[in-house]
Order: structure tokens, then C-alpha cells, then sequence
């Protein structure tokens, strides 16, 4: 074949030689079907967790923030760690679902909104944190500029307060996107259910939606605008974030690439997130037509890609802390390294750095099982991560003789814990009740939505039924 | 001893307070309402009563604490409410007194300091002054006289008194603490000679006993030695803890660091040796310091005597004597430079050291022509035979043969701290009648007959004398709390049989001193706190003909300690003395000046010794520590092992005070006692003790983790050579764009200088005064109503005070350098914390205060995240609340607070302030006075550790008035600024360091 072109076909975004029927069948049924057993206990355990989350904020402000390890020295531990972690995950669903879109990749239809329901989530389990951290939350919403007899502004110099702002316009901007991709399948929801009371629902959600021309342009129209408004969030977010650090002058801290090092963290964690979660329910779903191995082998370069930048950040750093000369920042770095903190700081190099080069083999890369463990070690690599700049360079700064370490209580471990309770909830009531896969936008990448068959020059093709209809063998 | 490793410590205040076995305690000892006996009811009554209020005891939780407001119905003269009034008045600490200014609210004492017109203390303070005023509103202080265990009125005690005491030929065991009250020398005075059979012993766990008798041996006559720092160029320290522990710290402090005030490089400095075991306040302070083991003191003294005899007449009794140390190349050098300075030099030694050494020791200085100058040896006229080292075992052994039916404990605390061996609880259990006087129902008063419950020294009309002799009032500031008595009182109904007003009794005393015109004198006396009188008189001194052999003697039957020997030195604590501060929560929780340990005493050794019995040094961030198990003949104690760089090897360290039972809420189970190791013939030192691993741990609250600079232009020092050469050492240490021109650096931000606005607030501290101390600290705690939050927070890091002094140890590990640096706010005129609040709560003053707005805190904590210098202190729990309410009484405890300053809710942040309520205070008053200035004079605002500090190390004023001391201060040439570099621009400052070490020693 290569012999008559010397163009290499792109494989299908979606294999099975599937039918838009048995796509929206296979998509559709996963809500219509009665609920399976595993999911009640899932959901049971999930509760649990998110109970226990709940019981620990609930003890946090009862008691007071000393109930975690944190200490005069270092004053951030691990809900600050927390918040960085779960919003750098969440940064993988806005990525993919708008940028991959302004940049007409097609296979992130088969991701995108199970990407975006996991950021959405992702967020609220971060946004706990900036909130339940601070000393006096009954007083929380003093980070708003709310007009008040004082004439008491926010202080707008700080990073928290651009935090506060970054952090609810990129959730905002996040739903919206994800709430307007969802009206297409809600309509085909609200076709096919059988009770009633689904029915009025998912119908008053997809807001009349009827498939026609005008609804489509006019969807499509609006679908693009919040792509491109929710792509600039993407780089904002996280750089935000990082500006909380990169803003002060703590050593450690003080570093102009956290910007574009953040970020890049985020989508390394974010891919990797979406990868453990994909891989789980594509078994469990039977989803291996629409999110293939092809799928996974994408996302494992972007994994790759985004993990040689964070591993090149993490040498830039050492080098710009020799380069300037500054003491402070050398030790910050080479303390780091070879510190009370070394062991997290190797952890932190192996999981992110080291790790993700098995993806250099393309056999690797098409491994489910190793793709799903490397997901896992690159999200325990970027929660030490976060450990290793929030921690390490609080407990040992200028003076030594305020160097102190630090060690999180039981409360710290078990709200973190239970942060997941809260994320597993959502996931699961969003698994159960929602389309997980957007049912229209797949449609739109599958071969029969291009019914002409050109090639790259316009020529009829030959007809090459027999390779379109390959079954597909790799899952 | 094996519970000891169990958990020694309480969680917090909070939990101590619901402590049920105390709780219980407190219910069977203080039922509800019996404090409302009066006298006259009958047996019957009472224990309808006390059955009554059993009952109630546990209702009393649920009751709400019933808060009175009375209004004056008449203004009373002079106070306005909510203007601060100060009274002079003494603070006795054994025989000498310190005359302080006392400041008190609407009636009620708050704040210490020093009287600027006495001679011991001149302004300053120390820990143990400052920290005295919690004392005051301690909870745990006895509130009634008790009989038997059961409670007494004073009425009751007085009638059995009178009983008892009626019959003159009654055999009287009296043990007091040292005291230079005239008044109570008087009535000592009176009482030995009312009972002729009586026997008198004056005890003080670490007391002048031994340097008394150490000038008798030497002189003949008890003589007090007052070392004259300010006329001493050369000192020699053995021992002898003068900015810590030893009597008459503050003015010595004062008098060394004036002489050592280098403010251009033509200025001189005395030169410091210090020969000690441990590493002490001093010691770390000096410019030489060897290490020995304290068992080798005495030889070491013999050496340098024996060195010295051949340049200086008058040590004959050393001459020929060969030792050990005899070939020491400090014996050479220290000989040379004290024969070189006769006349101005110092030897001191430690108060704890055998009488022999302290009179060697006032050999060598009467023979090096010290006396009459530098060391002057004054004649108190109170230091009477029961001073004698050996007066409290001769009473014991009284007591054991029969000769006494009365024993009459006045303070102290001998069953806790007398030597083992004498038994002193047996002792009281033998004698018929036991008394004692004491503010706590503590380990003496709950063995013996009657206790009498003791007023605080706030509380009673007394008198003291200086240190150097000029005596002064003692003036009560409020009336007793509990109803306690003071020793004069105490002895009067002794001796009388009757109750008598102590301020009758004190101006019965002082009717001798001031002959004419008695009324007015006296009030000029109470109102200034001090008399114009003359000091003690000064002896000229020859050495005694007996001394000679004396010492052979001794040096001939010291115990050998083998130098492979592990030696065990007891001394006092440098916070809790004796232990009659353990129930201070301040001096609890205050940092060692070298450890830094909060909460805890410690066995110290060197890292050697450290090696040789197998204890681990700490990794950074490990809280427990190994305890090892010290053994003497009769004593074993398991405690923490604590590696100290600087002490000697082969020694171990103990200090005393710790380990208490049943005292009070805040001492109760802290630490290890170790008063358990001391015997009469082992009173300091056991030349060889074993010593195990018990092979467990223990939690220790230490503030500072890290102990090295990291090579970091922190603590900036020279030689006195080496600033001479280049004056501006300190601040070429770092290279900052933009400061050659005289200028600042570019800046991003808008300055944050008001150059238009006066007054502008700066502080420079001056490290070559600064000794670490620690009574900046207790200060400012005492003034910023700073809260105690025990030792499971302090593990944690949380402490908060809000002046810090890091320690740092430089060089050798076994023989390090020591540097103190007091770190408060820097109020950074572009403090980094500003800029990263997000609510605007903290921010800049137009007098160039980093202010902290805690009503608009909501507590992210970035601003301490930001702070370069970590001086930020966050309320991590509900510590004031926990503080103020330890108890039962929570107004007696809240009390002690400024009324000026804001107590600190849970989840704010929390710094120094630059007493930013003593600033407006002196503001309000300017404006008043001139009607438009804001600018108070020169010197009149103070910040509370600037006060405090006896060395004077802390200058602070208006840095836009170039006429300022500050002004002139920071214009010093080794003024310098930490972390200048970073451009946030501190307006707290430095003055480096500054040693005059001796060449041939280098």
C-alpha cells in the first residue's frame, strides 16, 4: 500500500466499524442500563471517604489550623500541596477539551468530556483547601472586593487574591464549557430514557435542543467562542498559582520559570489522571472501540513530552541557582537534593523524570497495564513535587536558626484522603447519569461522517471497504 | 524513677486544666465556700460545711465565674482610669534586693522594671524580675495556713502561736532562706534571743554560703565579694556564671558590657577568660574559654596561684605547688595577664564551688592588688555563722539527737532541695512541731505541722538591701491576693504571740535608720525605692594566717576524679533557679540561653562523651532524645541526654528545680529532679558516677533545630584587631548595588518612607552587648501579653514570642564559638509580608511600623511564609484563651494582662509591634504637651526589651532626627543590616560583634 502513495494512513479514531446507532447505543445505554453492583459499592466507599473529608474540616474548625503539622517555619504543608496537586489535574480537561479542539484534533472527542467532568471535580477538591487553610474561615470572604462601610479593599499585590479570582473564573469557565458540550448528548438522553421523570430532567437541561441546522450552527459558534476563552484559562490557572510562590522571596520560590514549569506539570498530571480513569472505564464500560489503544499512545507522548519539561525545569532551576551566585539559592537547591527532604526530592525525580521514558518504547506506550501504572507514578511524582517546593523551602530559608522541619498529623493524611471521597462521588454520580463520552462530537470524527472518501488530493478514492471494516484487534 | 519517660508533659494548657486527678485535688484541698470561714465556727459547722461544699465542688463547672464591677464612688487621688501608675518597690532574691519601677492598672500590678536610681539594677532587669509578676498571679499559691493538712485561718495560727511560742524556753530549729531584709535580721535577731535554746541555719540550694566562708578562710571575717566589672580590663571567670545565674547579674551585665562599648576604633574592651565545665551565658560570651571538668577546679586554681606566686607577693600558701595544670599554656598566659592588670583584674568562681576554692580565689585577688578596686569586699553585717555551709546539717543532727521540739522553716524548700542525705523529710517527721512559711503548698509544707501561707513580695510591706548594700522599701502594690504573710510577719506572730502589720514592723526598722524627720524620709524612701544611704562598708583585707594550710589541706583530700572518670557537676538552672520558678509558665517556656530547651532539664555533655556512652546526635526535625540512666551511690535519675558542644568531656550536667509533684499546675511533672544527686559531701560534684542507656526516648521542646550559620553573614564578628583595620567590616560583608553611593538599590515599589513624617521608628542592637540572656524575651511576653502554650506546642515549633535569640555555634564542635542574636521584627520598610496578604491586614505605618491589624487577619499565612526572618507568630490554637483560663479562677490570671494590648484570638497572626502602645502613649502625651508635634522627645519611648536588657544591647528612637541616639547608633561603622541583599530594607539593625581575644592564645 505504502508503495502507491507514500502516505501513511491515519488510523480511525474509532474502531469496530461501529454505526452512529451503535455509538450512541454503546454511550447511551451505559446510563439507561440498571445500575451495576459494583458501582453501589464504589459510590459506598466513595462516601465513606468524602464523609471522612468532611469530619476532618469539620475537627480543623472546631479546633483551630494547629491540628495539622504545620509550624512557625513552615506555615503551608499539605493543603497547600493539595490545592497545587488537585488544580494541576484538573488542567487536563480544559486542555483537551479546548485547545486539542482549536487545534482540530480529533481524537480528543473520545476524552473530552470525561477529561473535563475529572477537572471539573478536580477543582472543587482543590478549591477546599484555599478556603478550610486560612485561620479564621468564618471570615473567608473578606479575599472579595465587597464594597463595606470601611472602605476595606482586598489587597490586590497579593498572589492569594489572584488566586482567588484565577481559580473560580477557570471552575466557572470549566463547567460552562463542559455544561454546553453536554447538551447535544442530554437530548439524546432525553430521547431515549425510559421514566418519565429522567426524561423532564435530562429535557430541561438540554434546553429544547432538537438537532436542527440552525442549533447546530449556532452551537458550534458558541462551542468555539468558550474554546477560545477557556484556552488562555488553561495557561492562566496554574501560572497563577505558581506566582503564589514564584512571588516570594523565599528561596525555593523566588524562581521566574514557575510559570511555564507549572503549567507544564499540570498537563503532565492531568494526562496522567485522565489516563488511570480512562484505562478503568473503558474495561469496565467496554469503551475500547472509542477510546483505543491509538488513544493511549497519544496521551503517552503528551506525557512524555510534558515530563521532559518538567524534568528540564527541575535542572534549569539548579542552574540558574549556581548561575546567580545567591547563596541562599544555591543551598535552597542543593539542599533539596541532598537534604532532611532528599528522600522526597528523589521520589519527586523518579517518578516525573525518570519514569515516564519507558514511553520512549512505542510497545511500552500501547501497554495498558504499564500506561497505567507510569499514570499512577507520575501523579505520586507530581504531588511530591509540590511537597518538595512548598516544604523544602520553608523548612530551611534564610536564617537557621528558624530552620524547622515538618510533618503532617493524622488529620493532614486523612483529609487529603478524603479529598478523594469527594472526587470519586462526583466521578461515579457523573459515570451513572451522564454521557461520559460526547456522543455527538465522536460521531463527527468517524469515517462515515465523511462520506465522500476523497483523499489528500481530492481524487475518488479507491475503495478500501475491507481495511475500514478491520475489526478491531488491539484492545 | 522508671515512670519518668511515661508522658511527663500535658498537651496543652487547655487539656492541663481538665486534668481530673488535679481537678480532684483541688476539690479536696479548696472545697467552694470554706474560704468564707470565719473565725468562731465550731468544729460542727465546719464540716457541715466542708461536707457542703464537697458536694458543690463538682457543680462548679456549670457555674458561670461571678465578675464584680465596682465603680468608684469617689475618684480616688492620682489614678485615672486607664492611665498607667508606677510605684517604686524591691524585689528580695536571696540576700540582695534589685529595686524596680512596677507599673499598675487601675490598681493591679502588670509590668516590671527596673528603677533607674538603684544600683543593681539602673533601669534593667533580669529574667527572674521580669518573670516575677506571673508569680504574683499564680494560681497554685497557697490560700489559706493549714494545719495538719487542714485548713487554717491566720487567727488560728496566731492563737497557736501564742500557745506554742509562749514558753521562751522552747528548743527552736530555725531554717531560713538568705535574706538582707534589715527588717527580718531584726526580727531574726529578735527571735534567737526571745529563745535562747534555738539554733538558726540559713539554707539556699544554690546560695552565698560557700564564698562566705571562702573569704573567712582567707580573710577571717565573712566578707561578700562585689566584682566591679567596670573597673576590671582583665577577667577571669571559673565558674562564675555572672550574666546568668550568679547574684547581682544585672548590674554586672551593665558594668561589663559599659566596658566593653566600642563606638570607634580607638575604644578598648576588658578581655573575658572563662574556665567552666558547661557551656554558661558566660562562657559562651568569652573571649577564651577552656573547658574542664569541675572535679579539676580546684587544681586548676592551685596551678594559676602557684604560677602567680613567683610575680606577686602574697601567695606563699601556693607556692610549690605542681599539678596537672601547672604546664597548662593558659596558666602561663592568665599569669602573665592578671600580674599585668593587678589592680584592675577579676577572679571570680562559681557560688556552688567548695569554700577552699573561693578562697584561693580571694588570694589571688587580695594578692593581686583587686581589692579595694575591681573586687571590692564588703561587710554586710547580716552574714552571721547560720550561713555556714554546714549549718543546715548541724541543725539536722540536732534535730536527730533530740535537741530540738520546734522546727521553723521560713521559705525555701529544704525536703525538695536539701542534700539527700540529710533526710529532711524524716527530720520533719521527728521533731514535734514543724512550721512553714511558703507560697505553695509544696514537697516541705505538705509533711510538716503547720503551713503558713506567704504573700508575694507585691503584695507586703518589707525592705532589702542592694547587692552593694543601700537599702530600700519593699512596698506592697496590691493587697494579698490570698491572704499571705511575709516573713516579718510571720516571724513577729512567732515571737509575740500576737499579729502585727508589717508596715509597722518595717518602719519600726527603718526608725533606726532615718533618725530625723521620719515621715517625710520615709515617704522620699518608699516614693524613690531607694535609701541615700551608704552602701556596706568596704574591708581592706590581708590574708589569714590559717589559710595556707587550709587549703593544703583540701587540695591534699580532694577526691581524685581520673580524667577517664565520668563526673556529674549539679548546678542551678539558668530559668527555674532552685525550682522556685517552676510553676512560672514564662521561664517554663522560655528558651535555655544555650539549648534553648523549653519545658525540660537536660543531662549535657560533650559530643565526645556523647560517642563514648552511645547517645545518637539528632537529625534535623528529631524530638526524641535518649535517656540514659545517671547513677551515684545513692541516687539514679533517668533523664535526657542533651550533646552540648563546649562542655567538658567526661562531665555530665544536671541542672536543679525541675521535677516537682503536686505543686502547681504548670510545674507539676516537668523534668527530672535532680536535688536527688546532692549530698553533703557531694554538693556540686560527684567525681565519678555510672552512667547507662536506658534505652528509650523523650520528647524535648527545643526552639532552635539548627545550630550552624551555614558560612551566612548573619551574626557579623571581628577581633578588636581586625575592626581597627577595617572599621566597616561588617557591612562590606555583602556586596548591595546602589548602597556605595549612600543610596538604596532600585526599587520596583513605591517606598514606603515618610521622609516628611516624624517621627520614623528604628532599632539597632548592638551584638558585642547582647549576652543572650533571654530577658528581652520574658519582657516583652510580660508586656505583649504574649500566651504560654506548652510543651507538646513548642515540640511543634509554634512558640511566640515575638523576640527571638538564635544561638549559633561556630568552628569546633567540642570547643565552639557561641553568638547570641535577638531577632525581632525587622519592620522592613518593603516588608516582603505586606505585599502578600490578600486582605491587607498587615501594613505600613507612616512612622515606618510594619503593623499587624489582627481584626482584619484572616490567617493564610503567607506573611510569615514571606518573612525572611520567620519573626511572624501565628495563633495556631485558641492560646490566649487556653492561657488566660488555665483555671478555675480565670481572673486571677488575666489580671497579669496590659490593658494596652489587644489579647490575640485563635487563627490571626501575630509579631513584634516595636511596642507600638508605649509609641502612642508617648505620641498622645507630645501632642498633649505641644499641641501639634507628634514627635516624642529623644529616649522617651522605650520598647519593653529595650528596658529590660541589662547590657544595654537595644537602642530604639526616631531614625529621621539626626540628633537621635539611634541615629548616632546606626551610624557606628559596624552597623549592619541582615539580609540586606534582598532590598527589603530592615529598620532593625546590628552592630557586629566584637571579641578581644589574646594573641598567645590564638
Amino acid at each position: 500500500m505504502s508503495s502507491n502513495s507514500g502516505y501513511v494512513k491515519e488510523a480511525p479514531l474509532v474502531k469496530g466499524n461501529h454505526t452512529f446507532s451503535s455509538i450512541t447505543a454503546l454511550v447511551a445505554d451505559i446510563v439507561e442500563k440498571p445500575t451495576p453492583f459494583w458501582w453501589y459499592i464504589a459510590f459506598g466507599i466513595s462516601n465513606l471517604l468524602m464523609g471522612l473529608l468532611f469530619l476532618m474540616l469539620g475537627y480543623l474548625i472546631w479546633e483551630g489550623t494547629g491540628v495539622w503539622g504545620l509550624n512557625n517555619t513552615v506555615a503551608w504543608g499539605w493543603a497547600i500541596i493539595n490545592f497545587v496537586w488537585w488544580v494541576g489535574i484538573g488542567h487536563a480537561g480544559t486542555l483537551i477539551s479546548a485547545v486539542l479542539f482549536l487545534f482540530r484534533q480529533g481524537w480528543r472527542t473520545a476524552i473530552n468530556r470525561f477529561a473535563e467532568a475529572m477537572t471539573i471535580f478536580a477543582v472543587m477538591c482543590a478549591g477546599i483547601f484555599p478556603a478550610v487553610h486560612v485561620g479564621r474561615i468564618w471570615v473567608i470572604y473578606w479575599v472579595f472586593p465587597l464594597p463595606n462601610q470601611m472602605q476595606m479593599w482586598p489587597n490586590f499585590q497579593s498572589p492569594l487574591l489572584w488566586d482567588v479570582f484565577a481559580v473560580s473564573t477557570y471552575f466557572t469557565v470549566s463547567l460552562l464549557f463542559w455544561y454546553v458540550g453536554l447538551i447535544p448528548d442530554l437530548a439524546t438522553l432525553r430521547d431515549r430514557v425510559k421514566s418519565k421523570l429522567a426524561a423532564k430532567l435530562y429535557g430541561a437541561f438540554a434546553l429544547g435542543w432538537t438537532g436542527g441546522n440552525r442549533q447546530w450552527q449556532n452551537y458550534e459558534k458558541a462551542y468555539m467562542l468558550l474554546a477560545g476563552l477557556a484556552t488562555p484559562l488553561v495557561l492562566s490557572v496554574h501560572t497563577i498559582v505558581s506566582f503564589d510562590f514564584a512571588v516570594s522571596i523565599i528561596p525555593g520560590w523566588h524562581t521566574t520559570i514557575f510559570p511555564p514549569y507549572f503549567v507544564a506539570g499540570a498537563i503532565f498530571s492531568g494526562f496522567a489522571m485522565v489516563m488511570t480513569l480512562m484505562i478503568i472505564a473503558r474495561k469496565i464500560y467496554g469503551l475500547q472501540d472509542i477510546m483505543t489503544i491509538d488513544h493511549i499512545e497519544k496521551m503517552n507522548i503528551i506525557i512524555l513530552v510534558t515530563g521532559w519539561m518538567v524534568g528540564f525545569a527541575y535542572i534549569m532551576e539548579f542552574f540558574i541557582a549556581w548561575y546567580s551566585g545567591v547563596e541562599y539559592e544555591k543551598f535552597a537547591f542543593v539542599n533539596r537534593a541532598t537534604g532532611p527532604y532528599a528522600w522526597a526530592y528523589w521520589i519527586m525525580m523518579s517518578c516525573n523524570v525518570i519514569a515516564p521514558n519507558f514511553f520512549w518504547f512505542r510497545k511500552m506506550r500501547r501497554s495498558i497495564t504499564v500506561s497505567f501504572i507510569l499514570s499512577i507514578v507520575v501523579n505520586i511524582g507530581m504531588w511530591f513535587e509540590r511537597f518538595v517546593i512548598t516544604v523544602t523551602s520553608l523548612a530551611q530559608d534564610f536564617l537557621p536558626g528558624s530552620w524547622a522541619y515538618y510533618s503532617p498529623t493524622w488529620v493532614d493524611v486523612l483529609t487529603y484522603v478524603g479529598t478523594f471521597g469527594l472526587f470519586f462521588t462526583n466521578f461515579l454520580l457523573f459515570l451513572r447519569f451522564l454521557p461520559m463520552i460526547a456522543i455527538a462530537e465522536v460521531k463527527m470524527v468517524m469515517p462515515q461522517a465523511d462520506p465522500h472518501y476523497y483523499d489528500e488530493d481530492g481524487n475518488e478514492p479507491v475503495k478500501e471497504t475491507e481495511e475500514l471494516n478491520e475489526p478491531n484487534t488491539n484492545s | 524513677m522508671s515512670k519518668t519517660e511515661q508522658k511527663t508533659y500535658w498537651r496543652s494548657l487547655e487539656d492541663l486544666s481538665r486534668n481530673d486527678a488535679y481537678k480532684e485535688y483541688i476539690s479536696r484541698e479548696f472545697p467552694e465556700d470554706a474560704g468564707e470561714l470565719k473565725d468562731g465556727y465550731s468544729r460542727k459547722n465546719f464540716l457541715q460545711i466542708m461536707g457542703a461544699s464537697v458536694a458543690l465542688a463538682g457543680l462548679a463547672a456549670c457555674r458561670k465565674p461571678v465578675q464584680k464591677l465596682l465603680p468608684y464612688h469617689e475618684q480616688p487621688e492620682e489614678i485615672v482610669a486607664g492611665i498607667p501608675l508606677q510605684y517604686a518597690s524591691t524585689i528580695p532574691v536571696k540576700d540582695s534586693g534589685i529595686g524596680v519601677l512596677i507599673t499598675a492598672n487601675e490598681g493591679r500590678p502588670t509590668k516590671i522594671e527596673g528603677n533607674p536610681d538603684h544600683p543593681g539594677s539602673r533601669g534593667a532587669t533580669g529574667i527572674f524580675h521580669q518573670a516575677s509578676i506571673l508569680d504574683l498571679y499564680d494560681v497554685d499559691r497557697s490560700r489559706s495556713p493549714r494545719q495538719n493538712g487542714e485548713q487554717r485561718s491566720w487567727g488560728d495560727f496566731v492563737s497557736f502561736a501564742q500557745q506554742h511560742f509562749g514558753d521562751s524556753s522552747r528548743r527552736v530549729a530555725f531554717v531560713s532562706e538568705a535574706s538582707g531584709s534589715p527588717t527580718f535580721n531584726r526580727m531574726k535577731a529578735e527571735a534567737l534571743s526571745r529563745f535562747p535554746n534555738a539554733a538558726w541555719a540559713t539554707w539556699e540550694a544554690h546560695g552565698p554560703q560557700n564564698v562566705l566562708s571562702g573569704t573567712e578562710l582567707a580573710f577571717g571575717t565573712k566578707l561578700r565579694p562585689h566584682y566591679r566589672f567596670d573597673r576590671a580590663d582583665v577577667v577571669l571567670s571559673l565558674d562564675y556564671d555572672f550574666m546568668s545565674l550568679a547574684p547581682d547579674t544585672v548590674r554586672s551585665n551593665m558594668d561589663y558590657a559599659d566596658h566593653r562599648r566600642v563606638s570607634q576604633t580607638s575604644d578598648s574592651m576588658s578581655r573575658l577568660y572563662a574556665v567552666e565545665t558547661t557551656l554558661s551565658v558566660t562562657g559562651s560570651n568569652a573571649d577564651h574559654r577552656l573547658r574542664i571538668k569541675a572535679s579539676e577546679m580546684p587544681a586548676f586554681i592551685a596551678a594559676l596561684g602557684a604560677a602567680l606566686s613567683g610575680s606577686v607577693s602574697g601567695l606563699d600558701a601556693f607556692s610549690g605547688i605542681s599539678n596537672d595544670f601547672s604546664q597548662h599554656s593558659w596558666i602561663s598566659v592568665l599569669a602573665q595577664e592578671l600580674a599585668d592588670n593587678s589592680g584592675n583584674s577579676i577572679v571570680a568562681a562559681g557560688e556552688d564551688h567548695a569554700p577552699e576554692v573561693h578562697a584561693m580565689v580571694a588570694a589571688i585577688n587580695a594578692a593581686l592588688g583587686n581589692a579595694g578596686s575591681s573586687v571590692e569586699y564588703l561587710e554586710t553585717g547580716f552574714h552571721d555563722d547560720s550561713y555556714n555551709p554546714n549549718a543546715l546539717a548541724g541543725i539536722a543532727e540536732g534535730i536527730r539527737n533530740g535537741d530540738f521540739d520546734t522546727l521553723v522553716i521560713i521559705g525555701g524548700n529544704p525536703v525538695f532541695n536539701a542534700p539527700a542525705d540529710l533526710d529532711f523529710a524524716g527530720l520533719i517527721d521527728s521533731v514535734e512541731t514543724s512550721i512553714h512559711l511558703s507560697s505553695h503548698i509544696d514537697e516541705t509544707s505538705r509533711l510538716t505541722t503547720w503551713h503558713v501561707n506567704r504573700a508575694h513580695y507585691l503584695e507586703y510591706w518589707g525592705d532589702a538591701t542592694s547587692y552593694e548594700g543601700v537599702a530600700s522599701v519593699v512596698q506592697p502594690l496590691i493587697r494579698p491576693l490570698f491572704d499571705g504573710k511575709s516573713e516579718a510577719e510571720f516571724l513577729y506572730a512567732l515571737i509575740n504571740g500576737e499579729s502585727g502589720e508589717g508596715y509597722d514592723i518595717v518602719r519600726e526598722t527603718w526608725s533606726d535608720v532615718i533618725t530625723s524627720e521620719f515621715n517625710s524620709r520615709w515617704n522620699e524612701v518608699v516614693h524613690n525605692g531607694i535609701h541615700d544611704g551608704e552602701g556596706f562598708p568596704v574591708r581592706s583585707v590581708s590574708i589569714a594566717s590559717g589559710m595556707a594550710a587550709a587549703v593544703s589541706d583540701y587540695l591534699a583530700n580532694l577526691l581524685p576524679s581520673s580524667s577517664d572518670d565520668i563526673e556529674l557537676v549539679v548546678r542551678a538552672d539558668t530559668k527555674l533557679f532552685d525550682g522556685r520558678y517552676a510553676n512560672n509558665g514564662w521561664l517554663q517556656e522560655l528558651p535555655d540561653p544555650i539549648t534553648k530547651i523549653t519545658w525540660d532539664n537536660v543531662a549535657a555533655m560533650s559530643p565526645a562523651t556523647a560517642e563514648r556512652l552511645g547517645v545518637r546526635a539528632r537529625k534535623f526535625g528529631e524530638t526524641d532524645y535518649d535517656l540514659i540512666t545517671i547513677e551515684t551511690g545513692d541516687a539514679s535519675v533517668t533523664m535526657p541526654a542533651w550533646i552540648l558542644p563546649g562542655h567538658a568531656d567526661n562531665s555530665i550536667t544536671v541542672s536543679t528545680g525541675y521535677g516537682r509533684t503536686n505543686i502547681g499546675k504548670v510545674a507539676d511533672d516537668i523534668g527530672h529532679d535532680t536535688f536527688v544527686f546532692r549530698t553533703t559531701s557531694n554538693m556540686q560534684v560527684h567525681p565519678a558516677v555510672s552512667v547507662s542507656m536506658a534505652g528509650r526516648t523523650y520528647p524535648i521542646a527545643c526552639t532552635q533545630n539548627h545550630n550552624q550559620m551555614e558560612d551566612r553573614p548573619l551574626v557579623r564578628e571581628a577581633t578588636l584587631e581586625e575592626y581597627r583595620a577595617n572599621p566597616t567590616f561588617a557591612p562590606d560583608m555583602v556586596y548591595v548595588p546602589g548602597r556605595q553611593n549612600g543610596g538604596n538599590p532600585p526599587n520596583l515599589f513605591n517606598d514606603q518612607l515618610f521622609p516628611s513624617h516624624q517621627p520614623q521608628w528604628g532599632m539597632a542592637i548592638d551584638l558585642n552587648a547582647c549576652t543572650g540572656c533571654g530577658v528581652c524575651t520574658i519582657a516583652c511576653q510580660s508586656e505583649n501579653n504574649i500566651p504560654v502554650i506548652g510543651k507538646r506546642e513548642v515540640v511543634r515549633n509554634r512558640e511566640m514570642h515575638w523576640i527571638r535569640i538564635d544561638r549559633y555555634y561556630m568552628g569546633d564542635q567540642n570547643d565552639p564559638q557561641v553568638v547570641h542574636q535577638p531577632i525581632p521584627c525587622m519592620h522592613c520598610e518593603q516588608a516582603p509580608c505586606e505585599m502578600v496578604c490578600p486582605v491587607a491586614a498587615t501594613t505600613h505605618s507612616d512612622d515606618g511600623l510594619n503593623q499587624m491589624t489582627y481584626n482584619q487577619c484572616i490567617g493564610t499565612r503567607y506573611c510569615s511564609n514571606n518573612c525572611p526572618f520567620k519573626v511572624r507568630r501565628f495563633n495556631f490554637f485558641n492560646y490566649a484563651k487556653n492561657w488566660l483560663e488555665i483555671d478555675e479562677d480565670p481572673d486571677i490570671i488575666q489580671m497579669a494582662m496590659n490593658p494596652d494590648v489587644s489579647v490575640r484570638f485563635r487563627g490571626v497572626m501575630e509579631k513584634c509591634t516595636y511596642c507600638v502602645q508605649r509609641i502612642n502613649r508617648a505620641k498622645i502625651a507630645t501632642k498633649n504637651e505641644t499641641g501639634n508635634s507628634i514627635k516624642p522627645a529623644d529616649g522617651t519611648v522605650k520598647t519593653a526589651c529595650q528596658q529590660a536588657c541589662p547590657s544595654q544591647a537595644i537602642t530604639f528612637g526616631d531614625i529621621s532626627d539626626d540628633e537621635s541616639i539611634i541615629t548616632q547608633t546606626k551610624r557606628n561603622d559596624r552597623n549592619y543590616v541582615m539580609l540586606e541583599e534582598l532590598n527589603i530594607r530592615p529598620r532593625t539593625s546590628y552592630l557586629a560583634k566584637l571579641r578581644n581575644p589574646n594573641s598567645q592564645l590564638a
